[in-house]
This record gives C-alpha cells, structure tokens and sequence, in this order.
C-alpha cells in the first residue's frame, strides 16, 4: 500500500479537508465524509453561548478514523502560535499542529521567521509540526532540518483560487525535500489538485474550493478522485515532454496508389 | 464578588467561583473546550479546584472551522 507517512502516523487519503467557511456544519460533516479525509483541520475560537453551533468538536468526534489537525491562525507571532499549539494539543489530544503565522490580513502571506521559530520549538517539544509557508525551497529545508513533519507551501494566496501559481518553486521543494511536501492554500479545481499530486507533492490540504462550491460534499468527493489519480500517475511515471511530434503509429504508406 | 477578565470582557463572579462554577455559568459543559487562566492551561482534573481571582485573565477556547 501506499500511505502518506507524517510521523509515526500513516493515512492511506492525500486529501487534507479544512472546515472552515461552510454554510452551516452540516453541510461541513457531509463533505467530510464524502471527501474520505484522515485528516481534518480546525481553528481555535473563543467559547460563545450564542454560537454554540461553532463548536465543531463533537460534531467531528462523530466522524471515525480522522485525525484533527489544528491550527495556529490568529497567532502573529512564535510565542503566541506556540500557545495556540499547546492549547489546542489540551482539547484535541492530537499531536498534530499546523503552524500558521500571517500578520497581514490583506494577503495572509506567513511570516517565514515567526514560522521558523515557532516550529522549531514545537518540533523539540514532540508535535509533528506542519508549517504553513510560502513556496520558498530554502525555508522549506531549513524547516525539514529543524524536525517538522512536513512542509505545506501554498500554491496561491489562502482563498485565492489562483491553483498552482507557484509550481515551478513547488517542484524544486519537492525535489529537494526528504519529508512529504503539501500543498495548502489557492487549490480551486480537483485538476489543480491531481496536477500537485502528479508533480508528487504528497498530499493537499483543500477547504475554500470545497467549502463554498455549490455542492460541497460533491466536490469533496471530486477532489478525492483527483487525489488518487495524481497519486497514481505520479508512481506510474509520466512521460517526457518533447518538443517535437512523435508518432503513436506506423508511418509507412501502404495507401499509396500502385503506378 | 470578584471581577475577572472573560474572552476579553468583564464578568462579576462570588468570591469563591472555581473554574467549573465559570464554566457552568456561561453555559458550557467542559467536555469541548480549552481554559486558561493567566495563560496557564487548566487541565480538566485542575478545574474545580482552581479557585478564581480578583482581575485574572480567563480564555475559553473551542475548537470551530478553519483550514
């Protein structure tokens, strides 16, 4: 088999779902599960009485064999995603943290320091630090240096559905890098995300493309087959690029009039 | 009575309310959320035993969508 390996932690899905901006969590429980994800996102968020339905821990607790991943957004600095961490490890009891530093709202481009500082801290105390950085292949292998259990450079900006405008750093990334290489933020399309698999990043992390589509568990499921495919064609090898035609079939005439 | 600091906003409390008294009065079982008090976390065992004091900073924090 064939299994994205973080860790200790093996999942045989390359599909990360983000539960973030679905119409209601319903909706968000459907999609899911039609996305077969094992692992899932989620964001700490002050308690409110009056929005009891934004507790999403029960509600994906129903869900067997996904593991929660949370994330460190609102955090700015080290210090405070490094809190986020600990106290999100208290309420999920997963080891899992993804670190995600953006002081600007305007574009949510991380902070590479920040990041740097806080995974390598959290990487020390034993969480499988899943950073959240722009496509920068020297960060990239100072963060896999440092004990994170990947790297997860964006394809575009968070929301952006601008897909794979990174690609030509994604791709030295991966081939530099000996930890598996995800692809968080800008997916619009399961296309882009079979194309990221087939490059061999080794999984996606996906939520606005599924969240505000107009059948979200549809998507999900769409992305999912797309996944699997990428997957396959990258272990099954693509062929080269050429410049030039080459022929599929024989090119001897035989049709040729006789004179 | 005391006031304390809540997700950012005052809350008058009696002078001995625990964590789990806080927890009860806003309507939370416990179960699905993170508590700290002056940026320590209370583990769910600690709770009942921690009393609350004049002016503490307490963050409730639970877990909603995000990617």
């Amino acid at each position: 088999m064939d299994f994205l390996q973080l860790g200790s932690y093996s999942f045989s899905s390359r599909l990360i779902l983000g539960t973030g901006k679905f119409s209601n969590a319903k909706v968000m429980l459907e999609a899911v599960r039609a996305s077969g994800a094992q692992l899932v996102t989620v964001a700490l968020r002050r308690f409110n009485r009056q929005q009891a339905e934004d507790d999403l821990f029960a509600p994906l607790s129903t869900i067997e064999g996904i593991t929660l991943m949370p994330n460190t957004s609102g955090a700015s600095t080290a210090a405070e995603a490094v809190r986020a961490a600990h106290i999100a490890r208290e309420l999920s009891g997963s080891p899992f943290i993804k670190v995600e530093i953006h002081p600007n709202p305007q574009h949510l481009m991380p902070d590479p320091i920040e990041t740097y500082e806080a995974c390598r801290i959290l990487a020390k105390e034993g969480f499988l630090v899943m950073p959240y950085i722009t496509a920068d292949p020297v960060l990239a292998k100072r963060l896999e240096d440092a004990g994170c259990a990947s790297v997860m450079p964006l394809g575009s900006a968070i929301g952006s559905g601008q897909g794979l405008a990174a690609a030509e750093m994604l791709s030295i990334i991966i081939r530099e890098s000996n930890i598996p290489v995800i692809v968080d933020a800008g997916l619009r399309s399961p296309s882009e995300a079979a194309a990221a698999l087939e490059m061999g990043c080794g999984a996606v992390l996906v939520n606005s493309a599924v969240a505000v589509a107009g059948n979200p568990p549809e998507m999900a499921e769409a992305f999912a087959g797309a996944v699997v495919a990428g997957r396959k064609a990258f272990r099954a090898g693509l062929m080269q690029k050429s410049g030039s035609a080459l022929a599929t079939s024989p090119l001897t005439s035989f049709l040729e009039a006789k004179a | 009575m005391i006031t304390i600091e809540l997700n950012g906003e005052q809350q008058v409390l009696s002078g001995d309310a625990s964590v789990n008294d806080l927890l009860s009065i806003i309507g939370s079982d416990g179960k699905t959320v993170a508590v700290m008090v002056n940026e320590h976390i209370i583990r769910p065992e600690n709770r009942s035993a921690t009393l609350l004091q004049e002016g503490d900073r307490v963050e409730i924090l639970v877990f909603a969508g995000g990617g």
